[in-house]
């Protein structure tokens, strides 16, 4: 057992600070803290371009094989590069669903023609993408989709409704799991289809979030077409595609996400000491609680995320988000506890005008249903780590 | 990185559970302790000119893990973390005791840490001053404490059967850790490591406390868990109704959270000891928080059969308690990990 990162790493991890040292200059330095979740509204313009620049110089795909474009780094490599960049403040990706969800189910499921046609555009930051499985009938229950498509004239025409789609209004391209044979129940005759957004059967309508911005929108598809070829796995084999998506959510981002979490900790930090919440014996128990968790969920990335493959039953991923959703989400409230009365203080008299504790403390309210909400977390863990049996349908 | 167990790992958990599958008993008299001895695991950390394994702080979190599992009431933990701590140090004593406490003839353990105004006083020779519920100690010879001498700090070696040391044995709730109070009145003492290994000291004693309570735990969920599986009520098995699976799943967190934390202390203990001494303070507040919660769900989530003496989960509970609030305590450990995080002045 050895837990450091090696000399090799290190040395990569220099390589990662001094490239973002100088990229994070000029027509990007506005950009530093800027973007992320609850804040996706943030220099949207900029942010697509910083993708493109990361794309030129090779920082996308760093996990995926070089047969496929990628650099085939280690884990140890991806972690490094997710830690630095949240630690000079590199900006909110906008296109992390193309290269994190789709990128990765394409490796896994695609044929050498989609992976030559879609990896590329992934890979050079100039082709986004949003996830199109959640409708309005079908959140936690994925299996009940109704968005259907229909292969007639040689193309796919895909009917329904997508909603809590993010960055849909940004995206190129939807990523839709749809129901292509016809009458067919829950998880069989499921497919996953390629979507142009750009096309004038595909209606995108923004959703007003509680924090007053909308990342999340609607996605009305009204004969939408989808290329006969553009189905990842066969057709009909939709829900072990979508599966695979949510699987591959397990991951190195973790580790740069903490991270983040470390900054946002000092920042709530500094703000307990500058208003003297820090001497007052609860929220120092609070503070210190909050701190000593964040370690344990380092420790617990370190121990579980890098355990060789099929060593572990797979719930990692799981485990790890049942414990930094809630986690995050405290600090929230935290942010704003220590500020006290001047907590409640908007930033300005709009909607969206927050400061970052009271955005920290509104946000963090998703980060326990998306991804798998709590609940659903926590049956995945019962059943497939623990082995509870399932309950009468 | 390297992360996970290598084979002559996975070796040594199983054939420390084979042993404690096989033998039982308490104390220095037990069949258990017996075979223990016999198969060198008290030197498991401690050099080989001492006759010793060499191994690292990792072999022994694997059989501590054990221990903690089996919830083996003999006094290993001390005396080998005492032993790995005499095993660093220059000191002649050191020599002199480690082939008996490797051997098992003698027996040895860590004065429960706490804050300066708890330490003895004294010389270097003498120390004045009461050590209270220390861990094992009926079954002690030898006793290791932080002490202050001439104003600094030292880690001094004090015999317990020495004119100037006086034992009172405590009757103990958890009956898997005695306890003594020792009264320290100019008792002989020899100085065995200064300010910083007395530090270390402490650092190991808590990521072993940690790395045992983790275990401990998991053995604790795993009951629970086939209990829940097997159990039938309003016609089906127990596990079966969500409001039960979900709350498993929350100890399932905590189990892998405190595993994994245990696991990270362990290793810097050895591997990165300068961050030990915030993980290992921080691992055992975490570690017997979960385990107390998973212990208390235990009996819970056993209904009347886990409240019985005779049932097992009553020594789990008890057992979480007291790791909880001795060696150093709740209050102190956590206060430990604000101090050193840069948290708290
Ligand atoms: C900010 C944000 C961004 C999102 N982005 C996307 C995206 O890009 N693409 C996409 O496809 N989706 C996206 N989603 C949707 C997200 O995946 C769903 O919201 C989530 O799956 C929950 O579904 P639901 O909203 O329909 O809630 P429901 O499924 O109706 O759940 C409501 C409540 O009931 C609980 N619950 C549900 N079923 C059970 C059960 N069996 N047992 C116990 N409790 C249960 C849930 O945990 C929840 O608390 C996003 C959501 C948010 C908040």
């Amino acid at each position: 057992m050895d837990l450091r990162f090696d000399e090799a790493d290190e040395a990569f991890r220099r390589e990662v600070a001094c490239w973002l040292a100088t990229a994070l200059t000029g027509e990007f330095a506005e950009l530093v803290d800027a973007g992320g979740p609850g804040r996706e509204h943030e220099h949207l313009q900029a942010r697509k371009a910083w993708e493109r620049r990361l794309g030129r110089d090779g920082w996308i795909g760093l996990g995926w094989p070089e047969a496929d474009g990628g650099r085939g780094l280690s884990w140890e490599r991806q972690v490094i590069f997710h830690e630095e960049c949240a630690r000079a403040g590199a900006p909110g990706r906008v296109g992390h669903i193309g290269e994190q969800l789709l990128g990765p189910t394409l490796l896994m499921f695609g044929t050498a023609e989609q992976k030559a046609r879609f990896l590329p555009g992934i890979l050079d930051g100039t082709r986004l993408w949003c996830q199109g499985y959640s409708e309005p009938g079908a959140g936690s229950d994925l299996a009940a989709v109704r968005t259907r498509a229909e292969l007639r004239g040689g193309e796919w025409h895909v009917d329904g409704q997508k909603v809590w789609t993010s960055l849909a209004t940004e995206a190129d391209w939807c990523f839709v799991l749809a129901r292509t044979e016809p009458g067919s129940l829950r998880h069989r005759g499921l497919s996953c289809l390629l979507v142009p957004m750009d096309q004038p059967g595909v209606d995108v309508r923004p959703i007003v979030q509680l924090t007053g911005t909308s990342e999340f929108n609607e996605v009305f598809f009204d004969d939408a077409r989808a290329a006969r070829d553009d189905v990842v796995g066969a057709p009909g084999e939709g829900w072990k595609v979508a599966m695979g998506t949510l699987a591959v959510e397990r991951g190195v981002s973790t580790f740069g996400q903490q991270m983040g979490f470390a900054r946002e900790f000092e920042r709530v930090l500094a703000a307990a000491r500058a208003t003297g919440a820090a001497d007052d014996p609860v929220l120092a128990e609070r503070l210190l609680d909050s701190w000593m968790q964040l370690q344990v969920l380092r420790y617990t990335a370190v121990m579980t995320l890098g355990a060789p493959a099929g060593s572990t039953p797979g719930t990692e991923a799981n485990v790890a988000k049942l414990m930094w959703a809630p986690w995050h989400r405290r600090l929230g409230e935290l942010a704003v506890d220590v500020l006290g009365a001047a907590g409640t203080v908007a930033a300005g008299p709009g909607v969206d005008e927050l400061t970052p504790a009271q955005r920290l403390h509104l946000f963090t309210r998703a980060d326990t249903i998306y991804g798998g909400s709590d609940e659903v977390q926590r049956t995945v863990i019962a059943q497939r780590m623990l082995g509870l049996p399932r309950g009468p349908a | 990185m390297d992360v996970g167990f290598d084979a002559a790992q996975r070796d040594l958990r199983r054939t420390v559970r084979d042993l404690l599958d096989r033998e039982g008993g308490a104390g220095r008299g037990s069949p258990v302790w017996r075979r223990i001895r016999e198969l060198g695991l008290l030197g498991i950390t401690v050099g080989e000119r001492h006759g010793g394994a060499g191994a690292s702080s990792v072999e022994l979190g694997i059989v501590l893990a054990e221990l903690g599992r089996a919830l083996t009431a003999v006094p290993f933990l001390q005396t080998t973390v005492a032993a790995t701590v005499l095993d660093r140090s220059a000191a002649p004593v050191a020599a002199q005791v480690l082939p008996g406490l490797v051997a098992g003839d003698l027996v040895a353990g860590l004065a429960t840490p706490g804050p300066a105004s708890s330490l003895p006083v004294g010389t270097r020779s003498a120390l004045t001053g009461v050590l209270d519920n220390v861990v094992d100690g009926p079954h002690l010879d030898l006793l290791l404490t932080p002490a202050l001498v001439d104003g600094d700090t030292v880690l001094a070696a004090v015999r317990t059967d020495v004119a100037g040391v006086a034992r009172t044995t405590l009757p103990t709730v958890d009956r898997s850790r005695p306890q003594a109070r020792f009264v320290l009145d100019g008792a002989p003492a020899v100085v065995v490591g200064d300010a910083a290994a007395a530090a270390r000291a402490v650092d190991l004693l808590l990521a072993a406390v940690a790395v045992e309570s983790a275990g401990a735990a998991r053995h604790c969920l795993d009951a629970t868990v086939a209990h829940l599986r097997t159990r039938e009520q309003f016609g089906r098995p127990l596990g079966t109704f969500q409001a039960l699976q979900h709350r498993c799943a929350d100890l399932a967190v905590l189990v892998e959270s405190a595993w994994s934390t245990a696991w990270y202390a362990t290793w810097a203990v050895d591997g990165d000891p300068a961050t030990a001494a915030v993980s290992a303070p921080l691992a055992k507040a975490y570690c017997a928080d979960a385990f107390r919660a998973v212990a208390g769900e235990m009996i819970q989530l056993h209904g009347g059969i886990g409240f019985t003496w005779e049932h097992p989960a009553h020594r789990y509970f008890k057992r979480a308690t007291s790791t909880d609030l001795l060696f150093g305590g709740r209050a102190w450990v956590r206060s430990l990990v604000a101090r050193r995080a840069g948290l708290r002045p």
